[in-house]
């Protein structure tokens, strides 16, 4: 008698316990499914452009910084695209590469993640972060938030800014101003979910990098034989680098 | 240089939010508690509830003209999204609403424990109390979202901004007391003076011996590990960018100072059951030190997130 009580007691006890992890469980899911869904972080896009940058080819002759100047009228001291200098060694054991730079247009970006007003977002129909200068507030949290830098708080408007992969270009089946005017052909800009693509091509048939994957981020500005010597190699007192940004008032970070 | 796109207003609001989210919460837990403050109760609470919403005012006034654009701020309120700058902006404003409010209810001339605003004061006070902790909160989380900056992107920051608003609410409560309670005309108040003082001196040392212990498993975490929070930490250790700035205004002024001459003031009555003796002198100066050291926090944490990077190219 004590047994069967026993184990009625027992098995109504597991009986809670099942239904209060199966409540849990529900809840959990839930509050996941709603932390994920604003960041879209499952929402894949039907399309991704992306961006190749075959170093090998760069001569850092800055003509696409120029151009993207020139493009979007981007004011004195600011820059959506740039190009930097990474020297490292001493004489005579020394090089330099050329690291050109824009908005890697994450698979993950972290600016959308903490923007407060929903003004920058990835747009699902090409995968390219936008700022909605309607809705920003130029609070400049994207701007810290970003892991290559590349925002900057315009001072012409006060809204954040960046590289949008020129859409007004790209939409008219134009390739981005900076791919335009590259001389050594170093950019290539293309939809890589499509394996067809040129760029997609080159991706499967070369080794090709992304900056600071450790964040997370997924970029899709992808590189060939960039360097991934930084400043901070000079703590092991091996040999220099040195980096230059050529970007007036923003330091490497 | 490294350029510091969050400048001094941040810094300022951040200092000015905590410490009134800070006061007005001590006061509503001081108002809300069963025992203890005695007759002085009402005046803690009241001053507390007082001080709190104009430095909260004053900070938000500082960011929203930051923007250069004042009245795009609206555009936070037109959705509410998991940044938690989002959050943070619906929780200050419902903060700021219903802080005033509670103060408002100390106002009139025949406010007192009992009259006939006093349900709706405790119903506030139950308001203000989380809405405060929150506000207090969201600052640190706000900072701590990051991974592109590895110095703020730490759990352990929100908690050591909490604790250091309510250290700086408690701190500012003593600071006025100093000047209203003990001048006050009411014999009864004048005498409760100094057990109240006591409850508020004691309960900052506690909340500065819990910062204490958040500084030192920030810092220690920092050393355990490797990469990029170590060398982003390294900028507030000895010999840092920041490491003067963080060792004698943060640590020693505003922490390490105050809390052992509270724990010299409060040690003959915690442990011996003696009498606790409130200093006038103490009680200006401490309080200043830890105003210091909480505007100080903010100075050297926000300047040391933006000068610091992850090291990889």
């Amino acid at each position: 008698m004590n047994d069967k009580t026993s184990i009625t007691g027992r098995r109504n006890f597991m009986k809670k316990l099942l239904g209060g992890t199966a409540v849990t469980a529900a809840a959990t899911g839930a509050l996941v499914s709603f932390a994920k869904s604003p960041a879209g972080e499952d929402a894949k896009p039907t399309k991704q452009y992306g961006m190749l940058i075959d170093t090998r080819k760069c001569i850092g002759c800055h003509s696409c910084s120029v151009a993207c100047k020139a493009e979007f009228d981007v004011p004195l001291g600011s820059t959506r695209s740039w190009v930097e200098y990474v020297e490292k060694g001493s004489y005579p054991n020394v090089s330099r590469n050329f690291l050109p730079r824009l908005c890697n247009h994450c698979r993950h970006p972290q600016c959308v993640d903490v923007c407060p007003t929903d003004a920058t977002y990835k747009r699902p129909q090409d995968g390219i972060v936008v700022i909605d200068t309607g809705l920003c507030i130029g609070c400049k949290y994207c701007i810290q938030a970003c892991p290559y830098d590349a925002r900057f708080l315009n001072p012409v408007t006060g809204f954040a800014d960046k590289c949008d992969f020129c859409i007004h270009r790209v939409s008219k089946g134009l390739e981005p101003a900076c791919v335009n005017s590259c001389i050594g052909g170093a950019r290539i800009f293309g939809d890589i979910s499509d394996p067809e693509s040129e760029i997609s091509r080159l991706m499967a048939t070369n080794p090709v990098t992304v900056l600071r994957p450790g964040k997370g981020t997924e970029p899709n500005v992808y590189y060939i034989a960039a360097d991934d010597s930084g400043e901070h190699e000079n703590n092991r007192g091996w040999y220099d680098v040195r980096i230059t940004t050529h970007r007036r008032e923003k330091e490497r970070r | 240089m490294y350029e510091l796109n969050w400048g001094l207003p941040v810094i300022l609001y951040l200092f000015l939010a905590g410490l009134g989210a800070g006061a007005v919460t001590v006061s509503g837990s001081v108002l809300l508690r069963k025992g203890g403050f005695g007759s002085s109760r009402f005046a803690v609470a009241r001053c507390g509830a007082l001080i709190g919403p104009i430095p909260v005012m004053l900070g938000t006034f500082l960011i929203v003209f930051e923007l250069g654009q004042p009245f795009r701020a609206l555009n936070l309120f037109k959705v509410i999204n998991l940044s938690p700058m989002s959050i943070g902006s619906w929780l200050l404003a419902a903060f700021i609403v219903f802080s005033l409010l509670y103060a408002l209810t100390f106002l009139p001339r025949s406010a007192g424990p009992g009259d006939r605003l006093a349900k709706f004061r405790r119903i506030l006070a139950w308001i203000c109390v989380p809405s405060g902790i929150s506000v207090a909160l969201y600052t640190g989380i706000m900072l701590g979202a990051m991974p592109a900056r590895p110095f703020w992107n730490s759990p352990i920051l929100a908690g050591l901004f909490l604790l250091s608003a309510l250290s700086s609410g408690v701190a500012a409560i003593i600071l006025v007391g100093v000047f209203s309670r003990r001048k006050s005309s009411d014999p009864v108040i004048r005498n409760d003076h100094h057990h109240s003082s006591y409850l508020l001196t004691a309960s900052d040392a506690l909340l500065l011996g819990g910062e204490l212990v958040i500084i030192f498993l920030f810092l220690l975490f920092a050393q355990l590990t490797i990469g990029d929070v170590r060398y982003a930490v390294a900028t507030i250790l000895p010999g840092g960018r920041l490491g003067l700035a963080f060792w004698v205004l943060v640590v020693g002024f505003g922490v390490l100072i105050p809390f052992v001459i509270e724990i010299i003031q409060i040690r003959p009555k915690l442990l011996n059951g003696g009498v606790f003796k409130s200093i006038t002198a103490i009680e200006v100066a401490v309080p200043i030190l830890i105003l210091i050291g909480g505007f100080a926090l903010r100075y050297v944490v926000v300047i040391a997130g933006q000068i610091t990077a992850p090291s990889a190219l």
